[in-house]
Order: structure tokens, then C-alpha cells, then sequence
């Protein structure tokens, strides 16, 4: 009889060499430290301390501080909401074989096909002024709804939701196959109810993968820019307003500090979501 | 087995496109700001590469993100021209971008409409218009002037696009300022027009949204006329050009030959056919006025509005527009995109 041993984790001979790192990490450090480097002396071009004036210029600038607000908060919440909508769609895919599942999984990864732009587009077929949301719900109930939402705050959130709700579930999902099932048998067993479970063996279980998703999903949201430069009347976000400064006045290094501020953001929440991930103990 | 199948595809696929790169004989020329659905550039370049096989490929940038691009990439070219509304051209040739050159038929260009160095020259113009979906205007009027755009039945239907990312619209922007009393100085009676008309407007694109204008998603697109034209007579669409009765803006729309140009004997030839009677009466087919007198034919000229109605088109001083693009566009950034 083979020991057992805890699925993923292979300790010793057995596991594949850590040369196999080698690859990812050159990628990893061409398309992202030579970048990163770049975008720092740029933005550091001319006197020193340069570099803190232009990162400062993004917080001291109103519509820079305001898209990066905007961003963050909307980041946050289509994260949240794209994790609320997601649990249950997860739990289903990883726990019960019905009929249809493999079409189901499929839907709901579609969206990561689809650049930031074809979102704002499919947005704008939805929602726009001849949209065909507004469109069905005149021919039903006689008057248009949602007509012209994809230019206002709730069209840009739908389309953020879209392509963030595959990463989602797929992340959720995997999370709930590795969960074991057992635990949950016992507490039913043990006459524990179904929220009760949730609340006490369920959500434990998943917080590391929770955090994990969150800090995906926002980070993705946060630097997104092409529903938002498609969307956006007003309601601007730093991608968009770093791409308006670089194309439209050349303006390098101001654009380069939007993306160093992006770039930490992203950085320091991977770094708090990997540690809240650790299991305790 | 499947992975295996799924292999041999990418290596198809690969293999297809390195023998396209490879057959490496394909000539291009690359022409920043070539929208097909702008003064029928689509039609134009097809048309070249027929005649020729030169390939200009199509590009999105609109010609202030043209002109910046064309910046930052001073040092090591890639475009080897551009297109540009007026003002957007002479600014790029003031910088020191391009390199002088008179295509042939230089001499049939009006003194008016060309830089006597070569640095820039017209190949059409057009005219700011209101381009109007009757269709898609829920029972409102067709709007006749620049005050009836305020009026709240237009609320949600008007759009032009964000002067940042487009010089037509940079044109509309400091032609109005001058119409509503403004100078090259003073963009306060511009940007308080704009700043009322800003209530009704849907949305400031940073794309071409010819093909929304067309579906009814934008009732009202401030562009220029030849664009509403081609919806009307080459798509057939609902749409209904207006020349507002305060007056309007001729734009010269120019080219330039970008200095260092990776091209330069293909640029120049391609240069020089555009100025030829057959990529004139190409142009026109998109209802842009060819810069070359007579290279319209009667048929399409018949589909202009009257002249009396051009009549109200007045001509702009490019060199004032020109000294007055990053302070302007800024400003309206300010005033109109950011306000809050």
C-alpha cells in the first residue's frame, strides 16, 4: 500500500526540478522588471527627486486623484460582487455532475476571450440607447429601460462584472473540489443546518481562496482599460486617464507614474491576499 | 492524442504565418490616421494596393494621437506619413517631424492649402456638419442650428468626439470658439457653448463611431460632412447632413512625409498617386472635396448640399490653431471631460 499523501504536494525526488522555474522566471523578468525599470526612469527623467514629484502629481492632480478612487472603488466592488454572484455557480460545478455542466462551465468562461474594448462594445449592443435591453423592454412593457446605461457608472460595473465573473468561478470552483466533502457529511450527520455549515465549515474553508480570488479579480479590474476608455462619459480610471496623458499630449512621465502607482497597488494587495492565504496553525 | 492534434494545429497555423512573413515581398507603407470609414480611405488604399500590391495598412489613431505618436517615435520611425486634420498637420510639421516634399501636381494645390516648404499639404477638405439618424431622434426635430443642439429634446443624442484623440473634432472645437466670439487667446465663449451643450451629450469616443451613427446608437454626430454622406449614399442609411445656421468650419485635411520614414521611395510614390486624378475621384467617393479641381464627378458633387448652404462654412487660420492645440484641448480636458 502506498502512504498517503496530500494531493499536490510531492515532496522530494519525486517532484519536478526547480529548474523548471527557470523559464517563467526569465519571462516574468523581461515583460516585467525590464518594463518596470523602464517606467521608473521615465517617470524619474530630468532632475532628481522627479520620480516623487510625478508620483505625487497623480495624488496631487484632482482628476488623477479621482480616477484612481474611482478605480479602486469600483475594483473592489465588482470584486466582491463578482465573488458573491460566483459561489454558488462554483459549488455546482465542483460538486455535482448534471447534465449540461461542461456547457455551463463553458458559458461562463467566454468572457475571458474578449479584450477590456469588446466588452465596452457589447455594452454598448446591450445597453446603449437602441440597445437591446432597452429595446426588449419597450416591446414588453411600452417603455424603454436602461437606455443608455452603458455610458453611466452601472454600465461600466456590468461590463467590469462580465469578464471578472470567469475568473471567479473558475478559481472558486477549484477551491471547492479540493475542499473535502467529508466534513461537511459529518456536520450534517452531526444535525448542523445548511447555513449553519456554510457559515462554520464552508467559508473557513475557503478563505484563502476568497482572499486569493479577491486580490485576482481586483487587480485585473484595476488596470483594465478598454471597457473603460470605450464606456466612460466622465467617470474616468487611471488606465485610461495614463493612456489619454501618453497619446494625447506625449506626456511620458506622467503617464508612467499612473502606471507605478497601478503597478504597487496591485503588488502590495497580491502581498496582503498571499499571507492571508497561509494556513494557520 | 488530443494535445498532439491540438500541437500539429499551432504548428499550422505558425507555419502559415511565418510563410507570410517571410514571403517578405509585400511593400507597405505605413500611414498613421488611415480610418476606412473616414473620406473612404478604406476604398483609397484597396484601390493602391490593387494598382501597385503596396499594402497601407489600415490604422485607428486619430490625428492628435497621430501627431503624438509620430513624437515619441522621433528617434526611430515607424510611420512614414500621416494624415491629419489642418491644424494637427501643421503643428506635427512646426515640430520638426517631417520631411520636406512636393508630390507631384504640387502646383495643382491652391497656395492656400499647402506649406510653401513642402512640410505639409491638402489632399481634400471637409466640412463640419451635424450628421443626423432622422430615425433615431425618438420624434424630435432635426436640429437646424448650434443653439437648437441645447435644447433638452436633443438630451442623450448628441456626441462628437474627444478633441484629445481627434482633429475634426479639435476643428469643431476652436472653429465654435471663434463662431461664439473667442480668439486663439480667449476660449471662454467656446467652452461656456460647450459646457451647456455638454448636458446633452451621450458620450466623447476616442474610436470611430461612424458605424453607431448608422444603427441609431448616436442620433447626432458633429463630424464632417463627407462621413455623413457616404451613410447616406453609399449605406443607405437614415441620415440627414445639416450645416448649422450660425455657421460651420471648412477643415483642409493635409498629409505630411514623416521625417525619417523607414519607406521613403515607396512613401513618395504613394504620396505622389494620391495626388492623381483617379485616388482624387477615390476620395471623393467618400464625399471628402478633392484638393485637385475637377476630379469630382458631377454625379457625386450633385449629392452635396447647395452651395448657398456652404456658403456659411468659414475658413480658420491654421497657424492661430495651431499655436493654440495643447492649450485649448487641455482646457476643454478641463472644463468639459473632467468636470464634475
Amino acid at each position: 500500500m502506498r502512504p498517503l499523501r496530500a494531493p499536490g504536494r510531492s515532496p522530494g525526488p519525486a517532484g519536478p526540478s526547480a529548474a523548471w522555474l527557470a523559464p517563467a522566471a526569465l519571462f516574468l523578468g523581461v515583460a516585467f522588471l525590464v518594463p518596470l525599470a523602464t517606467l521608473v526612469a521615465t517617470a524619474a527623467r530630468g532632475a532628481p527627486g522627479a520620480l516623487w514629484l510625478a508620483l505625487a502629481g497623480v495624488w496631487a492632480r484632482p482628476h488623477t486623484r479621482h480616477a484612481l478612487a474611482n478605480g479602486l472603488g469600483l475594483s473592489a466592488a465588482v470584486s466582491l460582487a463578482a465573488i458573491a454572484l460566483c459561489l454558488l455557480p462554483a459549488e455546482l460545478l465542483a460538486r455535482r455532475r448534471f447534465p449540461g455542466r461542461g456547457a455551463a462551465r463553458l458559458l461562463l468562461s467566454i468572457p475571458l476571450a474578449f479584450s477590456g474594448v469588446i466588452v465596452g462594445f457589447l455594452a454598448i449592443v446591450m445597453l446603449g440607447r437602441v440597445g437591446v435591453v432597452p429595446s426588449l423592454a419597450r416591446a414588453v412593457f411600452g417603455r424603454p429601460f436602461g437606455e443608455g446605461l452603458a455610458y453611466a457608472l452601472p454600465g461600466l460595473f456590468l461590463a467590469y462584472l462580465f469578464f471578472e465573473i470567469p475568473r471567479a468561478v473558475l478559481a472558486l470552483e477549484a477551491a471547492f473540489a479540493r475542499m473535502d466533502p467529508e466534513v461537511d457529511a459529518a456536520a450534517r450527520t452531526l444535525g448542523a443546518g445548511p447555513v449553519r455549515r456554510f457559515a462554520r465549515i464552508t467559508l473557513p474553508a475557503l478563505r484563502p481562496a476568497l482572499v486569493g480570488t479577491f486580490a485576482t479579480t481586483f487587480s485585473v479590474s484595476l488596470g483594465s482599460y478598454g471597457a473603460a476608455l470605450i464606456l466612460s462619459r466622465r467617470f474616468s480610471v487611471l488606465p485610461v486617464e495614463a493612456y489619454q496623458e501618453f497619446t494625447a499630449f506625449g506626456n511620458d512621465a506622467g503617464a508612467c507614474a499612473m502606471a507605478l502607482w497601478l503597478a504597487a497597488i496591485s503588488l502590495v494587495v497580491s502581498a496582503v491576499a498571499a499571507r492571508e492565504a497561509r494556513p494557520r496553525g | 492524442m488530443k494535445s498532439r492534434t491540438l500541437l500539429a494545429w499551432i504548428g499550422i497555423l505558425a507555419g502559415l504565418c511565418l510563410s507570410r512573413a517571410a514571403s517578405g515581398q509585400e511593400k507597405t507603407v505605413i500611414q498613421y490616421d488611415c480610418i476606412p470609414n473616414y473620406a473612404n480611405w478604406g476604398g483609397v488604399t484597396a484601390l493602391y494596393q490593387q494598382k501597385t500590391g503596396v499594402r497601407v495598412p489600415p490604422d485607428p489613431k486619430g490625428s492628435s494621437v497621430a501627431l503624438a505618436a509620430i513624437e515619441k517615435e522621433k528617434e526611430n520611425p515607424v510611420a512614414d506619413t500621416a494624415y491629419y486634420s489642418g491644424a494637427i498637420g501643421y503643428v506635427a510639421a512646426q515640430k520638426g517631424l517631417h520631411q520636406a516634399y512636393k508630390p507631384k501636381g504640387w502646383e495643382k494645390i491652391p497656395a492656400d492649402l499647402k506649406d510653401p516648404g513642402g512640410l505639409w499639404w491638402t489632399v481634400h477638405t471637409g466640412t463640419i456638419a451635424f450628421l443626423v439618424n432622422t430615425s433615431a431622434l425618438g420624434g424630435a426635430p432635426v436640429p437646424r442650428s448650434w443653439a437648437d443642439l441645447l435644447k433638452p429634446e436633443y438630451r442623450g443624442k448628441v456626441v462628437y468626439d474627444d478633441p484629445t484623440w481627434g482633429g475634426t473634432s479639435y476643428t469643431m472645437l476652436y472653429g465654435l470658439n471663434v463662431l461664439m466670439g473667442g480668439d486663439e487667446k480667449d476660449f471662454r465663449p467656446g467652452l461656456d457653448y460647450l459646457r451647456k451643450l455638454d448636458a446633452n451629450v451621450l458620450t466623447y469616443p476616442r474610436e470611430s463611431i461612424y458605424n453607431g451613427v448608422l444603427r441609431g446608437e448616436v442620433p447626432i454626430w458633429i463630424n464632417a460632412d463627407g462621413n455623413g454622406y457616404k451613410m447616406k449614399h453609399a449605406d443607405n442609411g437614415p441620415i440627414e447632413v445639416v450645416i448649422p445656421k450660425e455657421g460651420t468650419f471648412s477643415m483642409p485635411l493635409v498629409m505630411g512625409m514623416v521625417r525619417g520614414a523607414p519607406h521613403p521611395e515607396e512613401t513618395r510614390r504613394y504620396l505622389d498617386w494620391l495626388l492623381t486624378p483617379e485616388a482624387q475621384a477615390e476620395f471623393s467617393k467618400g464625399f471628402f472635396r478633392p484638393v485637385v479641381a475637377g476630379a469630382i464627378s458631377p454625379e457625386i458633387a450633385g449629392k452635396f448640399l447647395p452651395p448657398a448652404e456652404y456658403a456659411r462654412a468659414r475658413n480658420l487660420d491654421l497657424a492661430k490653431m495651431a499655436a493654440a492645440s495643447d492649450a485649448l484641448k487641455k482646457a476643454w480636458l478641463e472644463e468639459i471631460r473632467r468636470s464634475r
